[in-house]
């Protein structure tokens, strides 16, 4: 017969499906092994895209095992038929796991090496976890998609029996966790529990609290004292003012540590003039954030003219660049060293310096002190930018992206 | 025992249908008009009645005191009626209240138009107007009580047990939070300042969202859903105890709107483990709704009117979850100020409230005109469409949320802010579009709606005085057997109204008085000083304009806010702030500390033509500002208002104050000119420009002067 062929193979695919599961979850186990003890710890955890990731998996996995709780009940019916096969699914669930927990070790290595080797990260996750996350998303899928092939299969198969079958069938899924969960009493005997009460035709039923909100309730309760006693009596939680400053304290280390090892370290004192990518680069962050107020070309419209020869806070670029980086409170520049790294700010000064002389349309009156360059000490600046025009790009690269 | 007969007025409950469905059109026309104006600017036609900061307050106002408050009067004059087996108490009543609620919504909605608001959310109608609602509040109750006390029902169902501490708790939170001072006719100023009032505010605008679009609809709910699918209540256990608990717990969250902000640490956490522990009295609500369908769910799939019960009660459980989980202070970090949070009310707001009003629009209509619906396929039509509406909706504004929120906090390595607020806002344009198509389809579903009733009234004849005959509560109620508890109550509707408000006063008064008496809570700085007569001036354009519906005055203890807007907000600095201005949105940057960031021209710029100073920004542009005057003889009586609410001007203040008026202005007048702009020293944009420069300054110059 057609049916109970395909059923034959589908026990043991079942059982496979379920092992899939256990070995799934346990190779979760690595990741978060691997979270403790590689250098930022618990980080993995903090990721919201990490915790996403892990939430989607524990619900997809929920669904999994409702699934095949649900094609399990639904296949009772066949069971007892075929409990020769199922011995044999058992052998074959155990050479899985077995495989399963010679593979999982070596996998985390695996992972170990390739976290070390490639430094990228996507969404502040590590390449490998992503993957290995997202693998595991995709799995579970798989296993969803194929259960509910399985189930289309047996409701299928049901169709095809007779009605005794289906009515036996039925009753499965009725005496299920839902009913349970929620101590229903069957609708049948809500006579019993009619309380009499008629209010304009409407009655009232004397069930039961469903117990799973009565605990949850309970549940709620005890979270608020908790809540409360952690963060206002023992002090064991951080105040929102706390939170800040270990953030704050995180950040600045992040910031320094950072800055020690690149190249993009530079101040109103070590400034010079960039070459002609720095420039280029300088223009492009002037254009978005700068012309509102200085023109396009420099003209200057809210904000002074910069292409004259008058300077309201000096026209050398170590002022240039002190000047966009702390801004002028008093006179309506303001502060950039919030939004523009030090390369960048470094680039918009150099392009500034750049448009000098260039007398664009609708200049803006002169205001300020007269600047001129002194020669000598302006020349050499300019050497040594040249000199090191290969590292400023490589800078101005590394900014870029 | 003599049988009587008497009659229902229906004729009282098909007027509030009509207002419902009237005002319901109206309200989410406006609501697509603000939805539109936030990636079409330009839709403000240049006119300051319809300008986002303007329509929002109509939007929100129109739908929940005119769409969902003529649906609970709807639903509760038919409900009540059939409930105490009664006639209203008193006709001439039912329609002063219907009567009195319309002129007040029209009242409504032309003041806010006019730009005549007190400035706090959900509450922006002006004092007399606070006064008429009052009243007409005052004539719904004894309509209410009266029918109730002359029933002939001995006990009292739980719909009502809802519409008891509906009334009570309105009533409170109305008057609570409405008390200002007024100044002249239209214009008027919070009696509370700064982190008070807005402890007031959310304790008022949480529980508006508790006891105006909740409790009211649940009674409605208990009423309209076993009624339609002719179905027991599941547990009468159940009742009793969400009610209560929900009652006394909601009233507790209302500082989960003020997480972060400067409000006293113990209080946000009161804020968040109450929201915690409403989720259970809220699912309880909706589980005995979904419950009582048991063995009625066939019916579901044939029945429109049930089909939006179904989705209704669901979505009602969606957002009561969400709500507490939004209340956790590490994901409210992330949602606050977000489009999540519009999502969220929307969820709440089209789904709960406006389907549920739907499907009792559908029972109703059909059995008033004792007729068949005209079309069920129009009506599950129209159910498809506002589904499609509401995921169309909220899915692509829970991503613009989420997305906004993660670019605002996100640094460079090196340690700079990555995006500017501009590019943040520019990035979820397109979500705002798909939200926007969302709403058209919601409203065509009311238009649908509204078709398929007009031509199902036309099919039949509208029964006025529906006959019925009971018979009278008897003297002696005699109880057989054991009874529960709670039945001693339910034959005491006074009791039950004095339960009521006991339960929902104490939350509030055991938050209220230690953030008014404790002076810890709000410590003082000493460099925060009053605003000067011009830049009251600026903070009532601020006011009228409804510059905080977009934009907010709070910068919250995070990295990514203080590297953006500086310094993180403190109680103190809002001492005199009446009303506060800290907004619940940021569609545009935070403006606690704009004062000083750009020169006057640079806002006088942005005022006239936003994008010439922020390509690509949002907001509209003000051009009526420029040429309106500010009223200088008011200055007096505004100085004398701030002193009688505490604000320390010296004495004699009011009269001088118009000196320095002029003096300020000249100064900014002078300012724009080095730039070639030309002003009035009277013109709105001066005083706007003096007031916004202002911002935050007091603690910015007192840093200052310490280093």
């Amino acid at each position: 017969m057609f049916f109970s062929n395909k059923l034959k193979a589908l026990f043991p695919v079942m059982g496979r499906v379920a092992t899939l599961l256990v070995v799934l979850l346990t190779s979760c186990l690595p990741v978060w092994a691997k979270g403790a003890a590689g250098p930022p710890p618990v980080s993995s955890l903090e990721n919201p895209l990490a915790l996403t990731l892990i939430i989607m998996i524990a619900v997809l996995a929920i669904v999994v095992v409702l699934l095949a709780w649900v094609v399990n009940g639904a296949a009772d019916v066949f069971i007892t038929k075929y409990k020769k096969e199922r011995a044999g699914v058992g052998s074959a669930a155990m050479l899985l796991v077995l495989l399963s927990l010679l593979g999982s070790p070596a996998m985390a290595q695996d992972a170990a090496e390739a976290g070390a080797a490639v430094s990228t990260t996507i969404g502040g996750l590590d390449k490998t976890t992503f993957y290995f996350l997202t693998g595991v998303l995709f799995l579970e899928v798989i296993a969803i998609l194929y259960l509910l092939y399985n189930l289309q299969l047996l409701i299928r198969a049901e169709k095809a029996k007779s009605a005794e079958a289906i009515a036996a069938a039925a009753k499965a899924p009725k005496e299920n966790w839902w009913t349970k969960l929620n101590k229903f009493r069957p609708v049948e005997q809500e006579a019993d529990i009619d309380l009499g009460h008629d209010y304009d035709g409407i009655r009232e039923l004397d069930n039961k609290l469903p117990p799973w909100w009565l605990y949850g309730f309970y549940l709620c309760i005890l979270f608020a004292a908790v809540y409360l006693w952690r963060f206002h009596v023992s002090h064991t939680g951080p105040s929102s003012k706390e939170e800040f400053q270990i953030a704050m304290a995180k950040a600045d280390k992040e910031k320094e540590e950072f800055l020690k090892k690149s190249a993009s370290n530079v101040d109103e004192n070590t400034v010079v003039m960039l070459d002609a990518s720095g420039i280029a680069a300088g223009q492009a962050t002037y254009i978005t954030n700068c012309a509102a107020c200085h023109g396009k070309l420099g003209e200057g419209t809210v904000g002074p003219n910069l292409t004259d020869d008058y300077w309201l806070h000096g026209g050398k670029i170590n002022d240039i660049f002190k000047t966009i980086k702390y801004g002028v409170p008093e006179k309506g520049m303001r502060a950039w060293q919030e939004d523009l790294s030090p390369v960048k700010i470094a680039q918009v000064a150099s392009f500034i310096k750049s448009i000098h002389g260039t007398n664009p349309p609708n200049p803006k009156e002169k205001q300020g002190e007269p600047y001129t360059e002194e020669a000598a000490p302006a020349a050499k600046p300019a050497a040594d930018s040249a000199a090191t025009a290969p590292g400023d790009s490589a800078m101005v690269t590394k900014a870029a992206q | 025992m003599q049988i009587e007969k008497f009659s229902y007025d229906n004729k009282v409950v098909k007027w509030f249908a009509f207002a419902t469905i009237f005002w319901g059109i109206i309200g989410m026309t406006a609501g697509l008009w603000a939805a539109i104006a936030l990636y079409y600017p330009q839709l403000n036609l240049n006119y300051a009645p319809t300008t986002f900061g303007r329509m929002r307050p109509v939007h929100t106002n129109a739908v929940i005191f005119a769409f969902v408050g003529n649906g609970i009067f709807m639903g509760v004059y038919y409900s009540l009626q059939r409930l105490c087996k009664a006639r209203m108490f008193s006709d001439l009543m039912s329609k002063i209240h219907f009567w009195g609620w319309q002129s007040i919504i029209a009242a409504a909605a032309i003041t806010l138009w006019a730009g005549y608001t007190s400035g706090k959310e959900y509450a922006e109608l002006e004092w007399p107007l606070d006064i008429a609602i009052t009243l007409v509040w005052v004539i719904f109750g004894i309509n209410m009580f009266g029918t109730i006390l002359k029933r002939r029902e001995s006990h009292i169902y739980v719909a009502i047990w809802f519409y008891i501490a509906t009334w009570v708790t309105v009533a409170m939170l109305h008057i609570v939070n409405s008390f200002e001072l007024p100044i002249s006719m239209w214009k008027s100023y919070s009696w509370y300042a700064g982190v008070q009032d807005a402890l007031v505010q959310w304790w008022y605008g949480h529980n508006a969202v508790a006891f105006f679009l909740t409790t009211p609809y649940l009674g409605l709910m208990y009423y309209f859903l076993p009624k339609a699918a002719n179905r027991p209540v599941y547990s009468y256990r159940l009742s009793i105890i969400h009610f209560w608990a929900l009652i006394f717990i909601y009233i507790w969250a209302g500082p989960h709107h003020l997480l972060y902000t400067a409000l006293p640490d113990w209080a946000q956490s009161l804020g968040v483990v109450f929201s915690v522990m409403l989720i259970a009295p809220s699912w309880g609500g909706m589980l005995n709704g979904l419950f009582t369908l048991r063995g009625a769910w066939d019916k579901v799939r044939e029945e429109p009117v049930l089909k939006f019960l179904v989705v209704a009660v669901t979505c009602y459980g969606m957002s009561t979850f969400e709500g507490p989980m939004l209340s956790l202070k590490s994901v409210n970090a992330i949602a606050h100020f977000s489009d999540w949070i519009i999502a969220h009310v929307h969820v709440g707001a089209l789904g709960w409230n406006g389907f549920l009003t739907f499907g009792v629009l559908y029972w109703l209509i059909p059995r008033m005109w004792n007729t068949q619906l005209y079309s069920k396929k129009l009506a599950g039509t129209h159910f498809w469409i506002g589904t499609i509406g509401i995921v169309l909706y909220a899915i692509p504004l829970y991503w613009a949320g989420f997305t906004q929120s993660m670019m605002w906090k996100q640094f460079t390595e090196e340690g700079q802010l990555k995006f500017q607020f501009l590019e943040t806002v520019t990035h979820i344009i397109p979500m705002y579009v798909s939200r926007s198509i969302g709403g058209t389809l919601y409203l065509t579903g009311a238009f649908i709606m509204l078709y398929n009733l007009v031509k199902t009234m036309k099919s039949g004849s509208f029964v006025a005085n529906e006959e019925v005959e009971a018979a009278p509560l008897p003297t002696e109620i005699k109880t057989h057997g054991k009874e529960h508890w709670h039945r001693w109550i339910e034959k005491r509707p006074m009791q039950m109204l004095l339960f009521s408000f006991i339960a929902v006063a104490i939350g509030g008064i055991l938050e209220f008085v230690p953030t008014f008496l404790v002076k810890s809570n709000v410590p003082t700085i000493s460099s925060v000083k009053p605003y000067t007569p011009l830049e009251l001036h600026g903070r009532d354009i601020y006011v009228r304009e409804g510059c905080y519906t977009c934009h907010s005055q709070m910068i919250r203890p995070f990295r990514d806010e203080v590297a953006r807007y500086g310094e993180y907000s403190k109680a103190g600095e809002f001492v005199y702030d009446h009303p506060f201005q800290w907004g619940s949105k940021r569609t545009g940057p935070d403006l606690a500390r704009e004062g000083g960031k750009y020169p006057d021209s640079w806002h006088y710029n942005h005022m006239l033509d936003p994008q010439s100073m922020s390509p690509g920004s949002i907001m509209p542009s003000y051009g009526w500002l420029f040429e309106d005057k500010i009223d200088t003889t008011l200055t007096p009586k505004m100085i004398r208002a701030m002193q009688t609410l505490g604000v320390p001007y010296e004495e004699g203040y009011a009269e001088k104050a118009n000196k320095d008026l002029n003096n300020q202005a000249n100064g900014i007048r002078i300012n724009l000119k080095m730039e070639k702009i030309e002003v009035g020293k009277h013109d709105e944009i001066v005083a706007l420009i003096a007031y916004l420069q202002r911002l935050g300054k007091d603690i910015k110059s007192a840093q200052t002067a310490e280093k």
